[in-house]
């Protein structure tokens, strides 16, 4: 056992001596076999004791031990002369003798470079001697040493019969370890489940709940006469009679629809190509659908016929679900963002629910707390199961609406059993329902929404199932507030929309009234006119959801004028802010009328060019907008200032920053303005 | 609530709006086209109208007004009952689909344009 601290440095040196470079796999196989063996941290057996006073005895040394190396430590199963009854890794000599496949014998431990640095002989209790045979399974892996300690150097080591005993005793250790996992079995088939456990847990499926770890089922089908033998496991997994054998056929049958075709039958058996390793969801009696990993070898004859199937069944289903739950839970979120319907959000993620459990139906109702009803609003059914009728009566079926009321969930692992319902159980039971959830998802404390999932069997509902459940109720409920309050938002913009067209019909009718008497009506009409400008300014802004395009505007413009083809208009895509948008659409009113009046439009052939670009060179990034007119009369400025000049000139915010010129080929105008204020929201 | 006695050979146009301010103004917009007028403040006075006279040729109609009807469901029982009449439409909301608005009728956007108004008007006195 020695091994020493000061071995690490050396075995950067010697490598191969090192016990931490072991090849993986073999530490791999003794871990296994050592649990296998379910021998560690045992108390002293007389059995293996008598060993190592033998050993001691005939080799003449003061200390044996029967020393078993786990991955960070040697545990000694039987000692004589020797305190401890582990010491950690760096001190074990035994590791050494793991790798050699005869005794290893060190007759002066302080000569020997693997050992002269090791604490257990540089310091008490200073050993000088070490004999060990390591203890070897039937599948050739190395469990530990049987070995022989002495405090003086042995230059001679062991004479060949103390070998030939210290070897013999050693697989005398190893017998009684085979013995003992034979004989100390308490019961056969457990034990075989927990070596097998190991191995499932390293290799097939790390997310199998430790619970159920242990409950793996065996079996062997006669592939000619396809019978079926099943240990009682297997029978408890499948949910049927625990008889010694069956007819394959009846285990074929329970296999789910979808499901079919992955799992093994007489003639993929017969052929040899059935899949060995598979998972598959089964149809119980009384548990409903089940997940099972199915493990499985196939023997042969000599002639290379498969004639038998061996392997291993286990329920799965807990850690199934877990992974499923998880899955069905991303999906939601994935598949909720894209729908725009309530009907459907609930729908989907009905389907997802009901998926995921298994479930005889899961969905959504919406509840009337007065009436006591639930009106059904989406729904998914298993295909065995029919669709429960829109409307119900909570009384109908028991009292536990009195909980719902409460806000408290209602989970059911057996409707005939539990008082809130067992009255009542029948009328449950005709609609397939054993066991159930409700649970009330609250929008603002108000109870109006119920989520809800059924099984036909008896049921034991997890806490991480329920809040699985909840979940699903809160995030559809989410859901389906952001649409209401978007649509509410769509129809309140709109409801603006309408009442601010209104008043501006009412200032005209106003302005109209008042203005009767003016004589001079094109006074009036520009009013009128720049009225609709602004009108129509609002109208972008409400549609588009509170900003303008520039584009939109310039189009809009385009279409008041309704002389197709005359404006050539070209720009990036900018969305303005309310103040930008309107004060814009009324400079592009007055730029509009007049190119009528007096520019471009005023003739048929004149046109007008439109671009806006962005100059971001500056300190902050400025909106420059052009206005060229051609093909129109020669362009002369006007004589007076009115309204219409004293909005172009204060430009495209009201902050300036225009340009106009009168020069062939006609009027234009450069307007540029802080794109940052253009865009601001208010 | 028929307001002016209907003079022969004139074009008569009936105004349906429920707010006096703007049903004034529509008034004088028909009046000053040159045509005559009638007025009513609701879709169903406007039915009562239309079922006694025989004279009008063109209703001009507002959409939102209180009654049994609106303007949408005027303009649809006029096409049905009344083909010959020709039918506009306006109103304070921005867009108006040409699937709710019945075949032939015309829809302007409140706050409308008044000289555009006078020509559709014209327009449809001509055929």
């Amino acid at each position: 056992m020695p091994g020493l601290l000061s071995l690490r440095r050396d075995a950067l040196r010697q490598p191969e001596t090192n016990v931490t470079n072991l090849p993986d796999l073999d530490q791999i196989r003794r871990l296994e076999l050592l649990e296998a063996y379910d021998i560690l941290n045992t108390p002293p057996e007389p059995e293996f004791d008598d060993i190592v006073l033998v050993a001691a005895e005939v080799c003449g040394t003061p200390v044996s031990l029967v020393s078993l190396v786990e991955a960070d430590r040697q545990w000694f199963k039987a000692s004589v002369g020797f305190e401890p009854c582990e010491t950690p890794i760096e001190q074990s000599v035994c590791a050494h003798s793991l790798t050699s496949p005869d005794l290893l014998i060190i007759p002066d431990l302080t000569l020997d470079p693997r050992t002269a640095q090791n604490t257990l002989v540089t310091e008490p209790p200073h050993i000088r001697f070490y004999a060990g045979a390591p203890l070897v399974g039937p599948d050739g892996v190395a469990i530990g040493t049987l070995c022989v300690i002495d405090t003086t150097p042995r230059p001679e080591g062991l004479t060949p019969s103390q070998q030939k005993v210290l070897t013999a005793l050693s697989r005398q250790v190893i017998a009684l370890l085979e013995h003992r996992r034979t004989s100390h079995r308490k019961d056969e088939l457990f034990r075989r489940q927990k070596g097998m456990s190991a191995n499932f847990r390293a290799t097939v499926n790390k997310t199998i709940a430790a619970q159920e770890a242990g409950r793996i089922g065996t079996f062997e089908i006669d592939i000619t006469t396809n019978v079926i033998a099943v240990s009682a496991e297997f029978c408890r997994i499948f949910d049927v009679p625990a008889v010694p054998t069956y007819d394959a056929k009846i285990f074929q049958d329970m296999v789910v629809p979808s499901d079919r075709g992955i799992h093994s039958n007489d003639s993929n058996r017969a052929d040899g190509s059935a899949p060995m390793n598979v998972e598959y969801r089964i149809r119980t009696a009384t548990h409903g659908v089940r997940w099972i990993s199915r493990h499985a070898v196939l023997e042969h004859d000599e002639n290379g016929r498969p004639v038998k199937m061996i392997g291993t069944v286990q329920d799965i289903t807990e850690a199934k679900r877990t992974v499923l739950r998880t899955q069905a839970l991303l999906d939601l979120g994935d598949r909720l963002r894209d729908l725009e319907d309530i009907a459907d959000m609930a729908l989907v993620a009905s389907d997802l629910m009901g998926k995921a459990f298994d479930a005889t139906r899961a969905g959504f109702g919406l509840v009337d707390q007065a009436a006591e009803t639930l009106t059904i609003q989406s729904e998914w059914h298993s295909v065995d199961a029919d669709a429960l009728a829109l409307k119900h009566h909570f009384r109908s079926y028991g009292s536990y609406i009195e909980d719902l009321k409460r806000g408290e969930p209602v989970v059911l692992s057996d409707v005939k059993t539990d008082p809130r319902t067992a009255d009542t159980a029948d009328a449950l039971l005709a609609l397939d329902i054993r066991s159930f959830v409700n649970l009330p998802v609250l929008d603002h404390g108000r109870f109006n929404l119920l989520v809800y999932v059924h099984h036909d069997h008896v049921y034991d509902w997890t806490d991480e199932e329920v809040s699985f459940i909840r979940s699903f109720g809160d995030r559809v409920q989410m859901a389906m507030a952001k649409l209401q309050a978007e649509t509410e938002q769509a129809t309140l913009n709109r409801e603006i929309g309408h009442r601010l067209k209104n008043t501006f019909a009412m200032i005209q009718a106003i302005a109209t009234q008042t203005l009767r008497p003016v004589t001079e009506r094109n006074h009036v009409q520009n009013f009128e006119k720049r009225l609709f400008a602004l009108s129509k300014a609002h109208d972008i802004l409400i549609h588009d959801h509170g900003g303008a395009s520039i584009r939109t505007i310039v189009e809009s413009l385009d279409e008041t004028l309704a002389m197709p083809g005359r404006i050539d208009l070209d720009g990036p895509d900018v969305v303005l802010g309310p103040r930008g948008a309107l004060s814009m659409g009324l400079v592009m009113h007055e730029l509009g009328t007049n190119a009528m009046k007096y520019g471009a439009l005023s003739q048929p052939q004149g046109i007008i060019t439109i671009r806006w670009v962005i100059d971001d060179g500056g300190q902050e990034p400025q909106l420059t907008f052009y206005w060229q007119e051609s093909g129109g009369p020669l362009p002369k400025p006007p004589e007076r200032k009115g309204f219409g000049s004293k909005l172009i000139q204060m430009g495209l915010i009201g902050t300036g920053g225009v340009v106009t010129s009168y020069e062939a080929p006609g009027f234009s105008v450069e307007m540029s303005a802080s794109l940052q204020q253009l865009q601001q929201a208010h | 609530m028929a307001q002016s006695t209907p003079i022969k050979n004139r074009i008569v146009v009936l105004v349906v709006e429920d707010e006096p301010l703007q049903r004034m103004m529509a008034v004088d917009l028909v009046l000053d086209a040159g045509f005559d007028v009638v007025e009513a403040w609701s879709a169903d006075e406007a039915v009562t109208i239309l079922e006694n006279r025989t004279d009008i040729r063109i209703v001009f109609t507002d959409v939102d007004m209180p009654g049994s009807m609106d303007g949408l469901k005027l303009a649809a029982a006029i096409r049905d009952r009344w083909p010959p009449i020709e039918v506009i439409v306006t109103s304070g909301h921005a867009r108006m689909s040409d699937v709710t608005l019945p075949v032939g009728s015309v829809f302007f956007p409140k706050p409308y344009d008044t000289e555009k108004v006078t020509a559709q008007l014209n327009l449809m006195a001509a055929t």
